[in-house]
């Protein structure tokens, strides 16, 4: 009951959050230099033919009608089409954002359980040789430049061993052969996966090794775990049913961060493996000023922000009692 | 036979700035159904015998010397998983409980139940839960307040929790560290009433640590006196109140206000206690006692019986 009133609560902020944050963007985009229409114009068209444009496209109204309007188009799911690929905005976006969150969302869940586990571990060993590598593997991996060790993984396993393919995300003659079942697609689908995911996996789950290490040496210096102790319980349990749960409270805030940034944060991963995704679209329609795109994906990004910290916080609530009451 | 017999621990830990030796030559005995109380100022050794008694001394801590006997079994050579057996079951612990003493992920009867199962691994969980809930009645916490969590309770509430926590493997021996520090005096008096009509009730051994002599006075049978690492005064509650022998148990009795006793200026103790990394040669006391004398800082004092059960460890008699 609690719980739910907690949820409701945190939707109201996010709704309102989000409301300002539209309205930030539309005054970005309007302040922002450069014309939006000189891209679509064209040297042969005459200056009425870009007035008429102009007026097509509602930017010769004053600042408050656009923006009425860009209200209801956006409630009305009406992002416009894309300059560059002529398609509505949204169907592109439809397109590459389920790319994004199966590879992200799939390599923060890896690397955040791996990093748990491990951290765990390492906690438990402190100071002894165990402990010793994984904290040196950690800070390697965590430390290193991701688009070479994209690079570095796309050289050794997809050239030189040939495992893996190097670019895309499917094989056309697999997806275009009517007699392949879908399992064979998932599989197509996740030998695509395996470095990109490989390379994310790398450079994420050491930070949450450190983080959960951390944190795990910290509880263990709590009261509660003397109690358990002196309860007589076997250390096993002491540590994955008394420090462990405690422990893991920090992770869950970093994992809902990096949730929340892969969105956009996955730009460079999705460019070396040229996987079809929105970080990749982002960082093009950026560059080739096509705004409606833009617009949209800066929108999505936020509300990704948005969702994934409500998801933080009603995880939280779910593991700490604390916040629930 | 004594439940438990302690015969000269001595207790040090390793630290940065070096070896602190935190007890030395410390021994006493309990009685069954009988209550030994600890008093001594922050630092002086109590909760660290109190860990040592349930093998719970940080990894930098360490009994250099001594025995440990309970129920004739040294408790330090015993196997870790021997040790563990008789965590809870045989000798269980009651924590302060403003000191997170509980996991605040943990619903309160959870907490209590997983102490039961741990030593009967056979019981279920429901007829562990059947035993918990005999127990919160037994310390009076309401039945629907059952499966809330630590952070619910109050004060009063969560040690009250913890007394039933440590009743719930029916143990011989429960040490009490500091049970009553956080709480205001009310809740204070009642849970002492109540701690005191357990022990008779269950006939458990008790060891009580506290800095409140007032509060030790109240509920043990003996009382030990602890001063920097050593203990200085040891004997039943009657003769070391009525003729206190060690000026520092003389200067702790003066220092605490009594509500009946005839009004009289309380007396603070001056100075320090000693650095225990490096302590003193004679008597470690001397620095702050009244009637040092020079032989008190160069030769360490002897125990003297000063009366039937009662013992110091002072010069004063001597000479």
């Amino acid at each position: 009951m609690e719980l739910r009133r907690y949820i409701f609560r945190r939707i109201i902020q996010i709704i309102i959050i989000f409301f300002v944050i539209l309205t930030v963007l539309f005054l970005l985009f309007r302040l922002a230099p450069g014309d939006p229409v000189s891209r679509m114009i064209d040297p042969d068209m005459t200056p009425e033919d870009a007035e008429l444009l102009i007026s097509q496209l509602g930017l010769d109204q004053p600042l408050w009608t656009q923006y009425v309007y860009y209200v209801k188009n956006f409630f009305t799911g009406n992002f416009g089409n894309s300059f560059h690929y002529g398609q509505p905005v949204v169907r592109i976006i439809g397109d590459r954002l389920p790319n994004t969150i199966l590879l992200f969302t799939s390599s923060i869940i890896l690397s955040a359980l791996v990093g748990i586990f491990l951290g765990k571990i390492a906690s438990w060993h402190k100071g002894k040789k165990t402990d010793t590598w994984m904290t040196i593997g950690a800070l390697v991996t965590h430390t290193v430049f991701l688009p070479w060790l994209a690079l570095i993984m796309i050289w050794v396993f997809a050239y030189k061993l040939d495992w893996f393919p190097i670019t895309g995300m499917i094989s056309e003659e697999v997806w275009l052969d009517p007699d392949v079942g879908l399992l064979a697609k998932f599989l197509d689908v996740l030998h695509h996966m395996v470095l990109p995911l490989g390379t994310l996996f790398l450079i994420h789950f050491g930070s949450y090794l450190l983080i959960m290490r951390s944190s795990m040496l910290e509880t263990l210096k709590e009261d509660y775990i003397i109690t358990a102790r002196a309860k007589g319980l076997e250390e096993k349990v002491i540590r994955d049913h008394h420090a462990a749960p405690n422990a893991a409270l920090p992770v869950v805030t970093s994992v809902g961060l990096s949730l929340a940034f892969s969105i956009n944060g996955g730009a460079l991963t999705e460019t070396v493996f040229t996987w079809p995704g929105i970080g990749r679209e982002l960082v093009f329609s950026v560059s080739h000023n096509d705004y409606p795109l833009a617009q949209a994906s800066f929108l999505l990004i936020a509300f990704v922000v948005l969702v994934s910290n409500l998801v933080v916080d009603v995880l939280y609530a779910y593991l700490d009692p604390r916040i629930r009451y | 036979m004594a439940l438990l017999e302690v015969e000269n621990l001595s207790i040090g830990y390793r630290t940065r700035k070096g070896y602190l030796q935190a007890v030395e030559g410390v021994s006493f005995c309990l009685e069954e159904g009988k209550s030994l109380g600890f008093v001594g100022e922050s630092g002086c050794g109590k909760t660290t015998i109190g860990m040592a008694l349930m093998g719970l001394l940080p990894p930098n801590g360490q009994v250099t010397k001594g025995r440990i006997l309970f129920e004739d079994k040294d408790l330090l050579q015993l196997s870790d998983s021997n040790m563990r057996s008789i965590r809870w079951q045989k000798i269980a612990m009651i924590f302060q409980a403003a000191m997170n003493a509980l996991n605040p992920v943990h619903r309160v009867d959870d907490q209590v139940a997983e102490a039961i199962q741990a030593h009967n691994p056979d019981l279920g969980k429901t007829n562990a839960m059947k035993q918990v809930e005999g127990l919160f009645q037994l310390v009076g916490i309401p039945e629907d307040r059952m499966r809330d969590y630590p952070h619910q309770y109050s004060g009063g509430m969560k040690q009250r929790a913890i007394i039933a926590m440590a009743l719930a493997c029916r143990p011989k021996l429960i040490i009490a560290d500091e049970p009553t520090t956080a709480l205001d005096v009310i809740v204070q008096d009642q849970i002492l009433k109540e701690t005191r009509n357990l022990q008779r009730e269950f006939n458990l051994s008790m060891i009580f640590i506290s800095h409140d002599i007032s509060i030790v006075a109240d509920v043990c049978h003996d009382i030990g006196i602890m001063y920097a690492g050593q203990l200085v005064e040891y004997g039943s509650r009657e003769e070391v109140f009525r003729s206190p022998c060690h000026p520092y148990t003389r200067a702790l009795i003066s220092s605490y206000p009594t509500l009946t006793g005839k009004k009289s200026q309380l007396t603070p103790i001056p100075g320090e206690t000693p650095n225990l990394i490096n302590p003193p040669a004679g008597c470690r006391f001397c620095d702050r006692c009244p009637g040092a004398r020079t032989s008190c800082k160069t030769e360490p004092p002897a125990w003297e019986e000063v009366g039937p059960c009662h013992s110091a460890l002072c010069h004063e008699r001597k000479l």
